[in-house]
């Protein structure tokens, strides 16, 4: 049996509760994620997708219910347990990069590690590993503002994937890039899913969740459906999750 | 409506504008208590020394006014800084650029409305308080002053409407003449463009050099005179300049290559530095120049203030002589503690005029005088006068003796003599008294009432014609006590004004900051790392121009130390002025952290 990586159990969250119009964004949310698996989330704006990312990743509580990342209940740690576990464990990709325009593209890929004050021997080997993996060596020594956005989508990538994180969360990552850069993107996180990485992307475009093994589809702050991609080729699961949103948003 | 909008405007960034408000008020209040002291009659015309106060005061206000005008301009530009993306907007939705000039205008009048207000009302306060600290350094009584003053208030509205609304002008003019799209767009462009090696270690030498050339300048005075001022004020503002832009951003640079930059978050916030310096040359070096000249101003003050009691008694041996005392006179001086008396006979004949005194009493308790053997110190040696040396008018003993008659036979010449042809001079017998207080500090309230006395009872225009050296005391003492007063003033208002610019240039980046702290949340970074990384940011920007500013002040001291403008005094309250000043400078500090951390530190739940 392969291991859970992302496991909730009825997950709440309810915002403002003490006020006269508390607004429940997440109403009982149980799903899993398997190790070496590439799940999409899907739903429209205001479903919860963005709440339940944040509880994933630690960034935010649940009202009620349990989060288990890698065996781990993290909906009791103390906010430095909190981010010594996101800079271990977790790796992010954001819509809008989130690269530090002050920082080179090796020391923005660096910075998790150093967080966890590697050795600089380790970060450099780690860097190199990483940066090759995304085909982005040549850029190291490169400001953000030098690079297009698929070239920076690459470098936080390579950030991501930098202090071998158990999971990957990705959050719309192709949402400012141009068809080309996403579909490269997309190609990258399934290769290196492929080499036994988990992968929570949130989004609300087909074609990227297209690339998914598995999608869970979110509505009102509940799951409303699931599908699976099977040994079906990629246009035909795409065309299964178009029809899957035509009748799930009605 | 236009008003209402600039209104809400205000309203919506009400903590930003705090921090410039709390600058304002400060500069606003010293300005008026300035102005209160040097405009009031009833303060200046009392006695001379108050007329001496006023020069001092009027010189103080004409330097803040200065001063201010740059501030306010700054501030002002900070201000709409940050408006500038709601402009955009209102222009995008088509607001007319005159109505966009009419909305800046109304919005800096109200700005300059209320902090002038508040600080009037603030500086009336000040005047109340510090008015009578004031009256006791220069040793006067103040019992007809009031803090509300009618021409003060006036002057100082005036003032501060002409500044507001030339600011406002010039901001409407500005902004009306950049783009809708140029403004909306605003906080995304960046400004910071990789410096080229070359010009960066060009800039780095010739920044340090000049430095070091301005510094020799001022250490060098007495080689070139007066030549040494207008150099040094060339070079170390150029230098102060050149280091910020390049010799700081090497510095920054070259830890950005060692190991240190490694470990935590060490990569970033040397990042953060390298990008800022650049960013913040211009803020800094004014910071640093104006750190200086506030410093200076409070060392300079309260050294010629310590300076008072070694030149008075220099100049003269005796503080004071009474002709003839009256038991009101005995009883006042024997209120003087710690004191050296000595009392001659001397008959005055009108006709030969001459002033004539016994040989045989200036030998047994000879008549000492004072004489400084050091410029530079200003220590000053006492002799003791042999009856010989009176015969002639310019040895410093018959100027001492001279000096201390009463000056209605000033013009008269001493003869002594002996004891039966004083007896032969046939005048009445007067007793001369003199007195030497030998703290004159302590001793100054029964001297002040003697020399009081002495001059309604001749009726002086002038009390310096009272012989002795107390009279000179006092004159210095109002001189130099003004100064230390202005100088501890315009120097909290040169902090207030250069600390709230600096914190305002640090906040008014926080919020694009905000994303990265944002960030670094998200992949780890622990509370307590990015709190050190902020202390340490922060820390920096304050600390480079403060040290420049020290450095500074301790070499121009050097101008006052030889130049002989403050003999032997120069450094006396440096050490104490500099950790007084430093502890204001940290609160600054302190605060600043803690506003800026609240804006970029995520809480523990990131809600999006």
């Amino acid at each position: 049996m392969t291991t859970k990586i992302v496991q909730t159990e009825d997950l709440h969250k309810t915002y403002d509760k003490d006020s006269a119009k508390p607004y429940e964004a997440l109403k009982g949310i149980s799903l899993s994620v398997k190790e070496g698996e590439f799940v999409g989330i899907m739903g429209a704006s205001g479903s919860g997708k963005t709440t339940l990312l944040n509880i994933l990743a630690t960034l935010d509580q649940p009202t009620s219910g349990s989060v288990e990342i890698d065996g781990q209940d993290v909906t009791h740690l103390t906010s430095n347990q909190m981010a010594d576990f996101r800079s271990k464990k977790l790796g992010f990709i954001f819509q809008d990069f989130n690269l530090l325009e002050t920082l080179t593209a090796q020391e923005n890929i660096a910075l998790p590690l150093s967080l966890q004050n590697a050795k600089a021997a380790t970060i450099q080997t780690a860097v190199k590993t990483a940066a090759s993996k995304l085909g982005i060596d040549d850029l190291l020594s490169k400001y953000p503002t030098q690079l297009s956005g698929g070239q920076k989508q690459r470098v936080a990538a390579a950030r991501a994937l930098v202090s071998n994180p158990s999971i990957i969360f990705g959050d719309e990552p192709t949402g400012a890039l141009d068809s080309t850069n996403a579909r490269e993107l997309l190609d990258t996180l399934t290769n290196i899913n492929q080499q036994g990485v988990s992968i929570l992307l949130v989004t609300h475009d087909p074609f990227s969740a297209s690339f998914c093994k598995r999608i869970l589809f979110i509505k009102d702050g509940k799951i409303g459906d699931e599908i699976n991609a099977g040994d079906k080729p990629r246009n035909e699961f795409y065309q299964e999750i178009l029809e899957k949103l035509g009748t799930f948003e009605q | 409506m236009l008003f209402k909008i600039s209104i809400s405007g205000i309203k919506a960034r009400w903590k930003d504008y705090l921090v410039l408000f709390s600058g304002m008020i400060i500069t606003t209040a010293i300005f008026y208590m300035f102005e209160a002291i040097s405009t009031n009659n009833k303060f200046t015309t009392s006695s001379p020394i108050g007329q001496n106060a006023k020069i001092v005061f009027i010189f103080g206000s004409i330097l803040l006014a200065i001063i201010t005008l740059v501030y306010v301009f700054y501030a002002n530009n900070f201000l709409m800084s940050m408006r500038e993306h709601d402009y955009g907007l209102f222009m995008m939705l088509g607001a007319k650029s005159g109505v966009i000039s009419k909305l800046i205008i109304i919005e800096t009048l109200a700005i300059g409305l209320i902090s002038t207000v508040v600080g009037i009302i603030i500086g009336i306060g000040f005047t109340q308080v510090l008015s009578s600290f004031l009256a006791s350094l220069i040793h006067m009584s103040l019992t007809h002053f009031s803090a509300f003053y009618m021409p003060a208030v006036i002057a100082t509205i005036v003032l501060f409407a002409i500044l507001f609304l030339i600011a406002g002008f010039l901001n409407a003019r500005t902004f009306t003449k950049t783009s809708a799209l140029q403004l909306l767009r605003s906080d995304q462009q960046s400004d910071w463009k990789q410096p080229k090696a070359l010009t960066l270690a060009t800039q780095a030498i010739a920044g340090v050099a000049l430095l070091a050339g301005g510094y020799y300048a001022m250490y060098d005075i007495q080689q070139l005179k007066v030549m040494a001022i207008p150099i040094a004020l060339v070079t170390i503002v150029l230098g102060t300049y050149f280091v910020f832009n390049s010799f700081f951003v090497m510095l920054l640079q070259a830890f950005q290559r060692s190991s240190i930059s490694h470990s935590g978050l060490n990569s970033f916030t040397l990042a953060q530095l390298k990008f800022r310096i650049r960013d913040y040359t211009k803020i800094l070096s004014v910071v640093s120049l104006l750190f200086a000249l506030a410093l200076g101003a409070i060392t300079v003050g309260t050294g010629f203030q310590r300076m008072v009691p070694k030149l008075a008694s220099g100049n003269g041996y005796y503080s004071v002589a009474i002709t003839n005392p009256n038991y009101e006179m005995h009883s006042l001086v024997g209120q003087i503690k710690d004191k050296v008396t000595v009392t001659y006979q001397q008959k005055v004949d009108p006709q030969a005029k001459r002033v004539y005194y016994r040989r045989d009493q200036l030998k047994e308790q000879p008549l000492k005088y004072a004489a400084f053997v050091s410029r530079k110190t200003l220590a000053s040696k006492t002799f003791t006068a042999k009856p010989s040396q009176f015969k002639h008018s310019d040895s410093p003993a018959y100027q001492e003796l001279w000096g201390l008659q009463k000056p209605t036979i000033k013009a008269y010449q001493i003869k002594v003599v002996g004891q039966q042809a004083f007896n032969r001079v046939n005048a009445k017998t007067n007793q001369l008294l003199m007195v030497r207080a030998n703290d004159m500090d302590a001793a100054a309230a029964p001297l002040t009432k003697i020399t009081n006395l002495q001059t309604k009872q001749y009726g002086y225009q002038n009390g310096e014609q009272v012989g002795g050296s107390f009279t000179l005391y006092q004159s210095f003492k109002s001189i130099f006590g003004s100064l230390e007063f202005m100088g501890i003033f315009l120097g909290i208002a040169f902090l207030a004004m250069l600390a709230s610019c600096l914190m305002f240039k640090i906040l008014s980046g926080a919020a694009s900051d905000k994303i990265r702290f944002d960030m670094l949340n998200k992949i780890g970074t622990r509370r307590s790392v990015l709190n050190r990384s902020i202390i340490t940011q922060i820390l920096v920007l304050f600390a480079l121009p403060g040290i420049l500013g020290i450095l500074d002040v301790a070499f121009g001291l050097q101008m006052f130390a030889k130049g002989g403008l403050l003999m032997g005094g120069a450094y006396q309250t440096f050490g104490v002025t500099t950790a007084g000043f430093l502890v204001l400078y940290l609160i600054y500090f302190i605060v600043t952290v803690l506003i800026y951390s609240r804006i970029v530190v995520p809480k523990t739940k990131v809600e999006r």
